[in-house]
């Protein structure tokens, strides 16, 4: 039995390409310990999952996202 | 040769994210920024978003709060260099990013004939909202 598709949160949101800097968003789609969270779980479409990859990537670089949550230092 | 090659050159649309020494007075973060696009040679002021200080997702250092700044600008590629080259040597600087903008960010302010295709198009699927 295959699930119904589930919506893409983003496209819903009308977002058209995934801002680096909106650390809300981005925050939707991590697990507890800071990783990317699969699209299987999320929901994202393919392509959103592509720039959101890479959106959380550079937020981690800014330090507006952790690399590692949970842990001290 | 140079100069001709200074004006022909093309410029393209950059995004610079700064995390600033949150130690610093706003005055002087507002000269620094100043002084570090006039490397850029920009024909148009850059536009600076302030973000302000804000606590960092991790300690970079010593630092674990960051003044935050955007600037977008239209720069020529060849004057990048030299203001990376800069801004590494900057020690209030924290960290930096620039990256080329090849796509609007985020969701864009929709025209007002996309609003009203939304707005029809929503009335049937707003029952599965969660």
């Amino acid at each position: 039995m295959r699930r119904p598709k589930k919506p893409c949160p983003i496209t819903e949101a009308g977002i058209r390409f995934v801002d680096y800097k909106d650390d809300r968003l981005l925050a939707r789609f991590i697990t507890d310990y800071g990783k990317i969270l699969p699209s299987r779980l999320s929901g994202v479409d393919a392509r959103h999952q592509r720039q959101l990859s890479r959106a959380v990537k550079k937020a981690r670089f800014l330090a507006l996202l952790p690399y590692v949550k949970g842990q001290q230092g | 040769m140079a100069t001709h090659k200074m004006r022909m050159a093309p410029t393209r649309p950059y995004e610079i994210v700064y995390i600033i020494d949150s130690a610093l007075e706003d005055a002087a973060i507002a000269e620094k920024l100043e002084k570090h696009h006039g490397l850029l040679e920009l024909a148009e002021p850059a536009e600076i978003e302030h973000w302000g200080r804000r606590q960092l997702a991790y300690k970079i250092g010593r630092h674990e709060a960051g003044y935050y700044a955007i600037a977008q600008v239209q720069a020529a590629p060849g004057t990048l260099p030299e203001f990376e080259r800069a801004l590494k040597l900057d020690d209030t600087i924290v960290r930096y990013m620039v990256s080329l903008v090849e796509h609007v960010l985020g969701a864009p302010l929709l025209s007002e004939e996309e609003l009203a295709a939304r707005a029809a198009a929503d009335d049937d699927d707003d029952e599965d909202d969660e």
